[in-house]
C-alpha cells in the first residue's frame, strides 16, 4: 500500500518536473523580453554577459512620452474589439443559418466560407489596398477593423456554428411551440446556450488580430492608424538605430493582454481550437 | 379544446418512408396513445400534428380547420419533449413563463398563472432553480407546468417519462393522467411501453413500420387484436404465439394439440394464446412441454415452458415452483384462444 502510494507521489512529481521544465522554456523568452525591456539601452548592446542587471525605466518612459504609444493603443483596441463585433454581428446569423436551416448550396457556402481562411492573404493585398483607397479609408482605423473582421469571419463563424450543433434540436422546437420566431429562438434560447463558444470565438479572433502585421502595415501609413504590431516596427530604423528595450518592452506590453484573456478562457479554449474535430 | 383529425397522411424524406396512411379521428378531450416499437414514426405523426414537420401527403384538421402550412406558433399546441427540453439558461420560472411571454400575455397575469401552473404539478419550491440543478423527475414536472400554463387546445407529449425510473414514472403517470381529466386538454402521447399505453389511454393507436395497425380502446385491443403484430405487443408477458398446423379442426405443433373450432380445411396458421388464459393442469391439457425458467415476481410467477422449440409464457400462481426440465402440462382457456395467418399476421378467428 505505501510503495504504491509513494510511486504514485513519485510520478506526480515527475509529471509536474516535465511541465514545469515545458513551462519555464515557453515563458523564458517573455521573461527575456521583459528583462530586456527594464534595462538600459547600454546594457542591452554590450557583448559581454551581464548577471546583475540595472533596473532601469528609460523604455517605458521612452515609449509613453518621445512616441504616441497611448495612440497605438488605442487604435489596436478599437480596430480589434470593433473587428470582433462586426464578427460576431455577422457570424451568429451564419452560423445559425449553416446550422438549422436545410437548403440548396448550404454546405458549399459553409466551405466557401472557411476556403476563404485558406488562400495567402499576400495575395489578395494589393487588391485590397485599391479597395480601401478607392473608398478613401487608407490610414483609418475603419480600414483595420474591416480587414480584421474579414480575416476572422470564417474562423468565427465555423466555430460559433460547432457550438450550435450540438445545442438539441428539441430545445428550438419546444420554443417554437412555445410562439417563438425564429429571431427570439435566436436570441433568446440559442445564443444564452452557447456564451462560452462565442467568448471563445471572440477571443480567436481577438488574438489573431492582435497579431496581424500584413494588413496593417499595407493600410497604416500615419500614426492616425498604426496599431502595437506595427509601431514595433518604427523602433527598428531612423537615426537612433535599433531600439531593443523598446521593442522588447511594447511586445510584453501587447503581450499580457492575450496572456491574461487566454488564461481567463483556458477551460473553453481548448474546445474551440478543436472545433471541427468532432463535429465537421 | 380541439378535435384532431388527419385524413391520408403522409411523410416521405426522398425515398424513406416516415408514416404512411395515416386516418385518425380524436375526438374533443379525448386521450390518444401513439403505441409502437422504436422507429415505427410515433414522433413524425406527432410532429406533423405540432406542425414542426409538414406532411408530404394527406390532410391536417383541427376543430375543421386545414392546419397544412400553418406554422409551429400558429397552432394552439403545447409539446411535452422526451428529453424536457427545458431552456437551460433561464430559471424555472422563466421557463414556464415562456410561452406566456411569446403570447403576449400581461405581466401580472404571468406571474399569477406561472405558480398557478407550477401548483398543479407540485413544483412550489424550486422556481428559482436552473434546470441543471433539478433531478429527472422535477425537470419532467416543469415540462408539464410549462406546457400547461397556456391552457392550449392540446397536449402533445412525446414519451415523457422514458428518462425516468419505473417508481417515477409510475407515480408521473397518474399524475399526467389525472391532470388531463382535470384540464380536460385533448391530448395526444406517444410511448413504446404497453402498459403505459393500456393505462392511460382513452384509445390506442398502434404503429408499426410508418403505419398504423390497429386503433381502438385498451379493452378492444387487447381482447380483440386485428393482427400477430398488435397482439405480441400488448399484455405483460405479450400472447404466445406458437406456429402450427390446423387440420380436421385439431390446431398441432409440436407438444401441443388444441381444438381450433370454427376453422376449416387444412392450413398452417398461428396460435395465440396469452400467459393468463393458461392454466398448469394435471390432465386433459393442450401443452406438454418441460420447465424452461421460473421467474417469481411476488403476485404471481411467471413460467415459461418449452414445447418443441417453442417457449411459452404462463401465469402460474405465486407459490408455483417446479424443477428445471419437469414435465409439466397446461390447459388453455379454450374461449380465448386466436388464430393469425402466419404470412400476412392478420387473424383468422
Ligand atoms: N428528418 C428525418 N430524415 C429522414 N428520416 C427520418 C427523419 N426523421 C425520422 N426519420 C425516420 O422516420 C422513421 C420514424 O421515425 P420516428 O417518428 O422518430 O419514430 P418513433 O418516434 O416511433 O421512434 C424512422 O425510420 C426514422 O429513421
Ligand atoms: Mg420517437
Amino acid at each position: 500500500m505505501a510503495s504504491v502510494r509513494r510511486s504514485r507521489s513519485e510520478s506526480l512529481f515527475i509529471r509536474y518536473l516535465v511541465l514545469g521544465a515545458w513551462a519555464l522554456f515557453c515563458l523564458a523568452p517573455v521573461l527575456w523580453f521583459l528583462s530586456i525591456g527594464l534595462r538600459p539601452r547600454t546594457e542591452i548592446i554590450t557583448p559581454q554577459p551581464i548577471y546583475f542587471p540595472t533596473f532601469s525605466l528609460d523604455a517605458w518612459h521612452m515609449i509613453w512620452e518621445d512616441w504616441p504609444m497611448a495612440k497605438y493603443l488605442r487604435n489596436s483596441v478599437l480596430a480589434i474589439i470593433g473587428s470582433v463585433v462586426i464578427d460576431l454581428v455577422l457570424a451568429i446569423p451564419a452560423a445559425y443559418s449553416l446550422s438549422r436551416y436545410e437548403y440548396r448550396g448550404r454546405d458549399d457556402i459553409g466551405f466557401y466560407i472557411l476556403s476563404t481562411r485558406m488562400m495567402a492573404p499576400a495575395i489578395v493585398a494589393i487588391p485590397i489596398f485599391f479597395l480601401f483607397r478607392n473608398m478613401g479609408l487608407l490610414d483609418t482605423i475603419w480600414a483595420l477593423m474591416l480587414v480584421y473582421a474579414a480575416i476572422n469571419m470564417s474562423v468565427v463563424t465555423w466555430i460559433v456554428r460547432s457550438y450550435m450543433l450540438d445545442i438539441p434540436k428539441e430545445l428550438e422546437d419546444a420554443a417554437r411551440t412555445d410562439g417563438a420566431s425564429d429571431l427570439r429562438i435566436l436570441w433568446e434560447i440559442i445564443i444564452p446556450a452557447i456564451l462560452p463558444g462565442i467568448i471563445t470565438a471572440a477571443v480567436i479572433a481577438m488574438i489573431f488580430a492582435i497579431n496581424e502585421f500584413l494588413f496593417t502595415l499595407l493600410i497604416a501609413s500615419t500614426p492616425d492608424a498604426y496599431t502595437m504590431s506595427v509601431a514595433l516596427a518604427n523602433f527598428t530604423g531612423g537615426s537612433d538605430g535599433v531600439i531593443y528595450n523598446a521593442i522588447a518592452l511594447v511586445a510584453f506590453i501587447a503581450f499580457v493582454p492575450v496572456f491574461v484573456v487566454v488564461v481567463a478562457i483556458q477551460k473553453h479554449l481548448s474546445r474551440g481550437l478543436t472545433m471541427g474535430a468532432i463535429k465537421g | 379544446m380541439a378535435r384532431i383529425e388527419l385524413e391520408g397522411v403522409e411523410k416521405r424524406w426522398g425515398a424513406v418512408v416516415g408514416v404512411r396512411d395515416i386516418d385518425l379521428d380524436i375526438a374533443d378531450q379525448e386521450l390518444v396513445v401513439f403505441l409502437g416499437p422504436s422507429g415505427c414514426g410515433k414522433t413524425t405523426t406527432m410532429r406533423m400534428i405540432a406542425g414542426l414537420e409538414e406532411p408530404t401527403e394527406g390532410e391536417i384538421r383541427m376543430d375543421g380547420e386545414l392546419m397544412n402550412g400553418v406554422d409551429a406558433r400558429d397552432r394552439d399546441v403545447a409539446m411535452v419533449f422526451q428529453g424536457y427540453a427545458l431552456y437551460p439558461n433561464m430559471t424555472i420560472f422563466e421557463n414556464i413563463r415562456f410561452p406566456l411571454r411569446m403570447r403576449g400575455v400581461p405581466k401580472a397575469e404571468q406571474t399569477r398563472l406561472v405558480h398557478q401552473a407550477a401548483g398543479m404539478v407540485e413544483l412550489g419550491e424550486h422556481l428559482d432553480r436552473k434546470p441543471g440543478v433539478l433531478s429527472g423527475g422535477q425537470r419532467q414536472r416543469a415540462a408539464l407546468a410549462r406546457a400547461i400554463v397556456r391552457n392550449p387546445s392540446c397536449f402533445l407529449m412525446d414519451e415523457p417519462l422514458s428518462n425516468l425510473d419505473a417508481k417515477l414514472r409510475q407515480a408521473m403517470r397518474v399524475q399526467i393522467k389525472h391532470l388531463q381529466r382535470e384540464l380536460k386538454t385533448t391530448t395526444v402521447y406517444v410511448t413504446h411501453d404497453q402498459i403505459e399505453a393500456m393505462t392511460l389511454a382513452d384509445r390506442i393507436v398502434i404503429m408499426e413500420r410508418g403505419a398504423i395497425q390497429q386503433i381502438g380502446t385498451p379493452d378492444e385491443i387487447y381482447a380483440n387484436p386485428s393482427n400477430a403484430f398488435v397482439a405480441g405487443f400488448i399484455g405483460s408477458p405479450p400472447m404466445n404465439l406458437i406456429e402450427g398446423r390446423v387440420s380436421d379442426g385439431m390446431f398441432t405443433a409440436p407438444g401441443i394439440a388444441v381444438a381450433a373450432n370454427g376453422i376449416e380445411g387444412d392450413r398452417d396458421l398461428t396460435l395465440g394464446v396469452r400467459p393468463e388464459d393458461c392454466h398448469i393442469g394435471p390432465s386433459d391439457t393442450h401443452l406438454d412441454g418441460a420447465v424452461f425458467a421460473i421467474e417469481p415476481t411476488g403476485d404471481l410467477t411467471y413460467l415459461t415452458i418449452k414445447a418443441g422449440e417453442d417457449l411459452v409464457e404462463v401465469k402460474a400462481d405465486r407459490g408455483y415452483r417446479a424443477d428445471l426440465d419437469a414435465p409439466e402440462h397446461v390447459a388453455f382457456n379454450l374461449d380465448r384462444l386466436y388464430f393469425f395467418d402466419p404470412e400476412s399476421g392478420i387473424r383468422v378467428r
